[in-house]
């Protein structure tokens, strides 16, 4: 039996799918040479300058869009149920607010994810297993267990609204806020596992530092939101607060994580776009920035005006989108990059074991 | 069937049978459910023919990918991808260590030939990435991807320390090299092992070809390539990180970034529990920090 | 554009086949993400030897072919 090119076949052509990767440079070098002084990390040889590693499929809007709704949704869950237990029916309206915020990852999220599955009429598979190995079989069952709390916990808030006389809905709601904050605590953060527990290097490299900066991120983005739309002075405050603690535990993983990433050679990585993108997008505009104007209206006895702190919530919204998207490109960039991912791969990266 | 005459010339074959057990005349080991078997690609002997990438295209049934010249010697594979699961590296170098040296002439004294395949790790990560267990271990010790289970999620491809595994844009699910688990089924060697003119492909029981690998590494050493290692046996470059083992292994003369190989990859499923502790205990501490900045109302709760 | 080709399935492997029309000229097609078969129904296509319809479009940058749909022919149609 002999195959044929069928005449229909088109042309080849190299900007679709199934191409061949993109090579980061110029790939006509021989692959023994050796030492090269202009590049940062690798001084050894490459196959002809071709990737070792694949990138994530991921579309990186999509994905890091996901990675940031979840996590402002998780940390309203947590904030909208800190804030009734500890003030009760004083806190309704914000309570209320932050119940409803915590749909985001159910309404919109899933469907984002399920939109980039390759085959999304097989989306339902991802409930075959449960695998402690793979965090995005965890965050499968997180936002499962989320979806059910939050969305009863809404829907309970939604009916007691409706019928205020009802007694039983509004202790419905407070007893479901509890699996649904404890679900959102793991919301907030397990999108970093996902990124680190894969051999991309720049998520690899520093696992710890980049959870904590995604689970600070997610709790700042949730506080802010909460905070813009806040009319009591004092919840306002508690609020900006929670966002300022958040945004400095932020700073702080932000300054671990880049030490690391110079420790262990992938810092090339962030040399491009996408790390232009999350220095001055995410850690200077979106973390620094707001921190500072939080810092200074928590220190006045009135605060800073509402404009202006609304402003910093602003920053921080937009900081942390840019964060969870300027980090996949930058690690998608560190998977193409072989100068990175030779260096990443050396026995002295190693763990200690 | 009524078919064109042509095509029903070679439709039958000679034997009016399977030969049953074929793998032992061929590989010289009976292939039972149970045992690891796995492939030691000896690259000394590689002669570049890529009769393994034709013979894994042919058997399978895969598309030709990746069309047009590279430039990059005989390369024009690139890489291994959804459509091509063996993928032979070309590497000319001058003065080669351990082999010809002196003044040869320029891409004429050494040649570094490797036949590129999935490593079917023994921990092996694209398992572990995926959630839904569409990737398993077979009953030879191998590792295979589920097409009628895999919803293309994708997370197997930044998973592989070795960037082997895709996923197609086109049929919309991942693909590797399933170290032609039909053909063990059926008593056969696979396609690439059955094919190599060399025995550069060495198809066979893994404890069996580790053996064989280290007692090649010693002639190697013993005729003067001091620069033969394994890579991929339990300890070996390749095999680190928690790897445990890989059961298609290499013997490589030259350092393993040459071939595209990373030198000391990981596995990335340990990384799953100091991430989620070190996030779930920030968001905690921050939650915590929240509730004492939630100063509670004085008087009874509704 | 979609063409069409009639012909009998003659390999399988996951969502690959190999379709030889009546010239016999073979053809390799793969499954489109969105077609209607699954991988598994095309394995007892090739065991029957089953006559079909394929629709499909040129595949880009592969030498191959993208089926959407697979159609099962009636024995009655067979010449």
């Amino acid at each position: 039996m002999t195959a044929t090119i069928s005449p229909e076949a088109a042309p080849a052509t190299r900007d679709g799918p199934e191409d061949a990767p993109r090579v980061p440079r110029q790939a006509t070098e021989p692959p023994s040479v050796h030492g090269r002084p202009d590049r940062a990390g690798w001084t050894g040889p490459t196959y002809y300058g071709r990737p070792q590693l694949k990138a994530s499929p991921f579309e990186n809007p999509v994905v890091g869009g996901y990675i940031f709704l979840a996590g402002l949704s998780g940390s309203a869950a947590v904030i909208a149920a800190l804030a009734d237990l500890r003030q009760g029916a004083e806190a309704a309206p914000l309570v209320r607010r932050g119940r409803y915020l915590a749909l985001l990852a159910p309404i919109l999220g899933a469907p984002l994810l399920v939109y980039d599955l390759h085959t999304p009429k097989r989306f339902y598979n991802m409930l075959r297993v449960a695998k402690h190995t793979s965090p995005m079989s965890i965050g499968t069952w997180i936002l499962m267990g989320f979806s059910g709390a939050a969305g009863l916990t809404a829907a309970a808030q939604f009916g007691a609204d409706l019928r205020p006389g009802t007694r039983g809905l509004r202790g419905l709601a407070r007893a479901a806020q509890v699996p649904a904050a404890l679900t959102g605590l793991g919301l907030s953060t397990y999108t970093a596992s996902l990124l680190s527990a894969t051999s991309t290097p720049l998520w690899a490299a520093a696992p710890q530092s980049l959870a904590m900066r995604f689970g600070a991120s997610s709790m700042a983005s949730a506080a802010a939101a909460l905070a813009m739309t806040e009319a009591d002075p004092g919840r306002r405050r508690a609020l900006e607060g929670t966002a300022a603690a958040a945004l400095a535990a932020e700073l702080a993983g932000a300054a671990i994580s880049h030490a690391t990433y110079r420790r262990t050679g992938v810092a090339g990585a962030l040399s491009g776009k996408a790390g232009r993108v999350e220095h001055l997008g995410a850690t200077l505009l979106g973390t620094a920035l707001p921190l500072g104007i939080l810092a200074a209206s928590l220190l006045t006895r009135r605060g800073l005006p509402r404009p202006v702190t609304a402003l910093a919530a602003v920053a921080t919204l937009a900081g942390a989108a840019a964060l969870r998207i300027s980090i996949m490109a930058a690690g998608d960039r560190s998977a193409e990059d072989p100068d990175v991912s030779f260096r990443f791969s050396q026995p002295e990266n190693l763990p200690a074991r | 069937m009524n078919m064109h005459p042509r095509a029903l010339e070679h439709a039958y074959s000679t034997l009016d049978h399977v030969i049953p057990n074929e793998s032992e005349l061929t590989a010289g080991v009976r292939i039972e459910a149970g045992r690891s078997y796995g492939f030691f690609t000896d690259t000394t002997v590689c002669i570049g023919c890529k009769a393994c990438e034709v013979a894994c295209k042919e058997w399978n049934n895969l598309p030709a990918d990746n069309i047009g010249l590279t430039g990059q010697s005989f390369d024009n594979t690139g890489a291994l991808s959804a459509n091509s699961w063996r993928h032979v590296a070309f590497v000319e170098k001058s003065g080669a260590n351990g082999l010809r040296g002196g003044q040869d002439q320029k891409f004429q004294s050494g040649w570094l030939m490797m036949s590129d395949v999935c490593k079917h790790c023994h921990n092996a990560p694209c398992l572990e990435a995926c959630p839904t267990g569409a990737l398993f271990k077979t009953e030879f010790d191998t590792v295979v991807v589920q097409q009628d289970i895999c919803n293309g999620c994708g997370y197997c491809v930044p998973a592989c320390p070795f960037g082997v595994i895709d996923v197609s844009t086109v049929d919309g699910k991942a693909h590797k090299c399933t170290l032609c688990y039909d053909r063990l089924k059926g008593g056969l060697e696979p396609a690439c092992a059955k094919s190599c003119p060399t025995d550069s492909i060495q198809f066979g029981e893994l404890s069996d070809l580790q053996i064989r690998a280290a007692e090649r590494v010693e002639h190697l050493h013993g005729i003067g390539v001091d620069s033969a290692y394994l890579y991929g046996t339990p300890g070996a470059p390749g095999a680190t990180g928690d790897l445990g083992h890989l059961n298609a292994f290499f013997l490589l003369i030259d350092r393993p970034e040459v071939y595209n190989l990373p030198a000391a990859p990981t596995r990335p499923a340990n990384r799953v529990a100091p991430s989620l502790a070190t996030g779930l205990a920030t968001v905690a501490a921050l939650a915590l920090a929240s509730a004492f900045l939630f100063a509670p109302q004085r008087g009874e709760r509704p | 554009m979609t063409y069409v080709k009639e012909g009998v399935v003659t390999i399988v492997q996951e969502s690959r086949f190999q379709l030889t029309d009546d010239n016999g000229v073979s053809h390799l097609f793969l499954l489109d993400r969105n077609a209607a078969a699954e991988p598994a129904q095309l394995a007892p296509l090739q065991a029957r030897q089953a006559r079909v319809r394929v629709t499909y479009e040129p595949a880009r940058n592969l030498i191959g072919l993208v089926a959407r749909s697979v159609r099962l022919l009636p024995p009655s149609q067979a010449r």
